[in-house]
């Protein structure tokens, strides 16, 4: 009976949680003079997909969409491999400054990235200069931002994982002669593998969410535009088109809500993993 | 120390150093420099030659009075929102633990809907929802033409709450991970010598998640502090006349879009300082109690 | 220990010594007279009839010009600060010729952005007939740096059906608007008297004006704020009474801009607004539709006008740009008279040019009371790059903001805005 109780709660919880969520996919089904009724109403029998085909047809959508995800999973591989050497040092070793680069690793998070946008452009240009694929108007100098922003948050939360992971195993497989190397990626990798998973999570939104640095970087090449930047096309100044932001802002959660989904089996038991630091 | 320890250490930190001490410590120091010179849009295109004012900038940020009204502000809001995050995410964390599977997966499925939000797509959402004459909200409630966002409280008192909305997921599935790796045994041996639920929770468990919620806390401060999007957006800039500014929003204000970098990078500076203190005030705290880091 | 103090003192003296990073001085590029002129326009609402004009003179520019491709990328304006700071400091990302708002010319061209165009408008035939006092917009130290595209300016709008059912007339003066306002609201409580906002400076600034006051007067080399003068504060009492419960309630409009005021009016929910010729499309797509007419927003005695914002965009030469002659050549046939004619066709965007700009009012009887605000004379912005950094602060918007929710009265607010002004000045 208690149990009944507890259930039900949970799911008026959930609703509450879900509801913006709600009547964002609602607005943008809705619509144009239901949008901007005075008397809005929690559903609609005339769902049109016309704010969608505005939202994608106005813009190179597509494109845009395609960027975004080249420059997330890249920042997301690429975090995962790094992420995971820097955290398994930190944890696996005893060595001078460990804690010093720790605590450092906070600070790096502390700093607020508007600030950094001046020193980072003039650095991108230099690159740009030696390696135009990691410069200015290319997704690769996204690539490069965004690494640096998840990696701290990543080897923090990592450390975790890896310290879960008892030391005896690793004594194990060198007794039976395994390399450090195959140690490393053939037992300790798919061990964190859940953490990895979660902190992916995390660095995907990271790169996938930003704004600030796509306007700053990508400057002259219009083919190289993020979604983000897409979206702003719907907030003019003269009139918010409420159906189509709504159908932007739906389609710029979906991939992210794609990517959770399929990671949620290991997502909880991932973040879990931290606990046993 | 086994030899050769701190050469693998390195070796292994190598890629992520690289790009860390590249990417985030050369532009930090660079930001300390700016900080101490005057540099504007002019400065950076070459247009004028830079000035260097010692702690000039550090001078005109400090000696502001709005500042310090903003700071305040700004940790109020701040305390609300991590606290909140925390509280909401704890209490259900431990409801997960206690309903049945398929409630649960709803729970995490709505969860995560709020946490995969883009943060300007969420405010977004949000204003409209409490929008004054076509919001939802007003309807149901009978208020047509209210404007949350006209009063400093209400309007604080919205963003907090978008705030909460989509940082109390993280918060939730961490801790209920973490309950869930509590081994069953110990909880069950403290039951078997009579403890209470209660007593249980606070003396058992409670231990047991310290570097869980130790890793939580300080990243809640760190983003709450420097929340941005959702001010900028729900309270169109800082609210009517700036009422409702938190430091990060009167950074951008009054210093990067302005092009006044000198005096940004100073306010940057001071930020990183003000949550290095917390968070180490917060460690010293947790060391006293027994917890290393 | 020793070790310790050493980097210590390494380190204070790296900070001492370095200075941050800068962008080399733009070199002033060559002189190409091939290959592509890349330009940068701003975004619209309606972009395909911008862009047919755009498409037009592009093919008579690269007719013309054999040899040379004209690339046209639209920018949002609402990144535009940032992309133009970028393209000032990395000149290989930059466009050779470009849009921009006059408003952001001063801080422009103290970045170093803009070339000097004044020996080419000189030479150029039509420049003669642009008006004195919009070309006064492109103009910092005596250097012109664009040619004006097309000008804005804002006149009162009002509801003709509302007007004539209370049986009431257009305000004659500034005065009038108030007790006006009211009384519409009164008989129709479910409008705004005139939607104003807090945030709407460019509609608050001709209130100032026109009684005598301004928002700061030369003083030498250095600008020095007047917002805190007797009569600028006459104009600010002036226009924030307009944000009170019985005419357009702080709740509503306090946190409003110029485009959040015009809506109002769109939705059908406003008697009067100040709008500009430019917001005339989105009205005639609008519940106001048929209903509206426009008069100049008038002076403080009968018959006067208003002075006026002179707003704006230029067509600029970028300062680092390799195809120095093409890219001015090109912003003569772009903001030439035969574009400005067909942009104003196309878009409603006011010409430049006495000569045109007469020709059209002419033909256009929705346009007499803009061209009679033009004629009556304008005002502009203190053109320094410190309007820049005031316009970003929020200053003007905070001024009335403070007064309009009666945190402040108008001599406090004013004068912490003159305070801030002054601050900005000096920097």
């Amino acid at each position: 009976m208690r149990r009944g109780v507890a259930d039900a709660v949970t799911v008026v919880i959930a609703a509450v949680v879900a509801f913006p969520l709600y009547w964002m996919v609602l607005t943008a089904l809705k619509p144009d003079d239901e949008v901007i009724s005075a008397e809005p109403r929690p559903w609609t029998l005339r769902p049109t997909l016309d704010s969608f085909l505005r939202a994608l047809t106005v813009e190179d959508f597509g494109r845009y969409l395609a960027n975004s995800v080249v420059v997330a999973v890249a920042v997301v591989a690429l975090s995962m491999v790094m992420a995971f050497l820097a955290a398994t040092a930190l944890t696996r070793f005893r060595f001078r400054g460990r804690t010093t680069m720790l605590i450092m690793l906070l600070v790096v998070q502390m700093v607020p990235v508007e600030a950094l946008t001046v020193p980072l452009f003039f650095l991108m240009r230099s690159v740009g200069d030696s390696v135009p694929a990691l410069g200015l108007n290319h997704l690769g100098s996204l690539v490069l931002v965004h690494l640096a922003f998840s990696l701290p948050f990543a080897i923090w939360m990592l450390r975790g994982f890896v310290a879960a992971v008892p030391d005896e195993l690793e004594e194990a497989a060198t007794l039976d002669g395994a390399s450090r190397f195959r140690f490393l990626w053939q037992v300790l990798f798919p061990l964190v593998a859940p953490g990895l998973v979660a902190t992916s999570v995390l660095s995907f939104i990271h790169a996938w969410n930003d704004f600030l640095f796509a306007k700053t970087f990508i400057i002259s090449d219009a083919d190289n535009q993020t979604l983000p930047l897409a979206l702003q096309v719907f907030l003019k100044p003269d009139q918010n088109d409420w159906g189509a932001i709504m159908a932007g802002s739906t389609l710029m959660t979906i991939p992210v809500l794609v990517f959770f989904i399929l990671v949620q089996r290991h997502l909880a038991a991932g973040l879990g993993g931290a606990v046993k630091s | 120390m086994r030899a050769g320890q701190g050469r693998a250490a390195y070796a292994y930190l190598a890629p992520a150093l690289l790009v860390l001490i590249g990417l985030l410590g050369y532009p930090v120091y660079q930001l300390v420099l700016i900080s101490l010179h005057d540099y504007g849009q002019e400065q950076v295109s070459g247009g004028a030659p830079v000035e260097f004012l010692g702690l000039g900038n550090y001078r005109a940020l400090l000696g502001g009075e709005q500042f310090w009204t903003v700071l305040t502000q700004t940790v109020g809001f701040a305390a609300v929102c991590v606290g909140g995050t925390l509280l909401v995410g704890a209490a259900l964390a431990v409801l997960a633990t206690r309903v049945r599977p398929w409630a649960r997966t709803v729970l995490f499925l709505a969860a995560l809907g709020a946490w995969a939000t883009p943060a300007v797509a969420g405010s977004t959402i949000w204003l409209f929802l409490f929008d004054a004459n076509l919001g939802f909200v007003n309807e149901v409630l009978g208020t047509t033409g209210f404007s949350w966002t006209y009063g400093r409280w209400t309007a604080f008192g919205l963003v907090a709450a978008q705030v909460i909305w989509c940082s109390f997921p993280f918060v939730m599935i961490t801790l209920y991970a973490g309950i869930r790796a509590i081994p069953a045994e110990v909880l069950e041996a403290a039951a078997l010598d009579g403890a209470s639920t209660r007593r249980i929770a606070l003396s058992v468990m409670l231990p047991l998640l310290r570097p869980i919620l130790l890793v939580v806390t300080i990243q809640s401060i760190i983003w709450d502090f420097k929340v941005f999007t959702q001010i900028y957006i729900m309270t169109g800039g800082g609210g009517i006349a700036g009422r409702n500014l938190v430091l990060n929003v009167y950074a951008y204000q009054q210093a990067f879009a302005a092009s006044e970098y000198g005096l940004g990078a100073a306010i940057g500076v001071v930020m990183t300082a003000l949550l290095l203190l917390f968070t180490l005030g917060y460690l010293r705290a947790l060391r006293r109690s027994g917890e290393a880091l | 220990m020793r070790l310790r103090h050493l980097v210590f003192a390494a380190a204070v003296a790296l900070v001492a010594a370095c200075a941050p990073v800068q962008s080399g001085p733009a070199d002033a590029g060559g002189d190409e007279r091939s290959g592509q002129l890349r330009v940068w326009l701003f975004d619209e609402v309606n972009r395909d009839a911008k862009d047919a004009v755009v498409r037009a003179a592009v093919a008579e520019f690269e007719g013309s010009h054999p040899g040379v491709t004209v690339d046209v990328q639209y920018i949002q304006v609402q990144t535009r600060a940032e992309r133009f700071k970028a393209a000032f400091s990395d000149p290989k990302s930059a466009p050779d010729v470009a849009e921009f708002g006059n408003t952001d010319l001063a801080g422009f061209v103290a970045a170093g952005g803009f070339a000097d165009v004044s020996a080419d408008v000189a030479g150029w035939a039509e420049g003669k007939d642009l008006l004195p006092s919009v070309l006064d917009t492109a103009r910092v130290d005596g250097k012109l740096y664009g040619v004006p595209w097309f000008v804005g300016v804002r006149a009162l709008y009002y509801r003709t059906d509302v007007f004539a059912e209370l049986g009431v007339e257009p305000p004659a003066t500034l005065g009038e608007i108030a007790p006006l306002a009211r009384r519409i609201r009164a008989a129709k409580p479910d409008m705004l008297g005139i939607s104003v906002g807090g945030k709407y400076v460019y509609g608050a600034l001709p209130f100032v004006w026109a009684n005598g006051g301004d928002i700061a007067k030369r003083d030498g080399a250095a600008f020095v704020s007047t917002v805190d003068s007797a009569e600028a504060k006459a104009g600010w009492a002036q226009y924030t009474e307009l944000l009170s419960d019985d005419i357009c309630p702080p709740q509503a409009c306090a946190g409003n801009g110029g485009d959040a005021s015009v809506e109002a009016f769109r939705a059908g929910k406003a008697a009067m607004t100040i709008g500009g010729d430019f917001n005339r499309k989105s009205v005639d797509a609008s519940a106001a539709a048929g209903k509206y007419a426009v008069v100049p927003l008038p002076g403080t005695t009968e018959g006067s006008i208003a002075p006026a914002f002179a707003g704006g965009n230029l067509l600029g030469v970028l300062s680092g740009t390799g195809r120095r002659t093409l890219a001015a050549e090109f912003v003569q046939v772009l903001a030439g008279k035969k574009y400005q004619r067909e942009m104003y066709e196309a878009m409603g965007n006011l010409p430049t040019f006495a000569d045109v700009q007469r020709e059209v009012a002419e033909s256009d009887a929705f346009l007499a009371p803009f061209i009679a605000t033009l004629e009556n004379g304008t005002r502009f912005v203190p053109v320094t790059p410190a309007w820049a950094k005031i316009d970003a602060q929020a200053v003007l918007p905070t001024l009335i903001q403070q007064v309009a929710t009666g945190a402040q009265d108008v001599d406090t607010a004013a004068a912490a805005a003159a305070e801030a002004m002054n601050a900005a000045f000096a920097s």
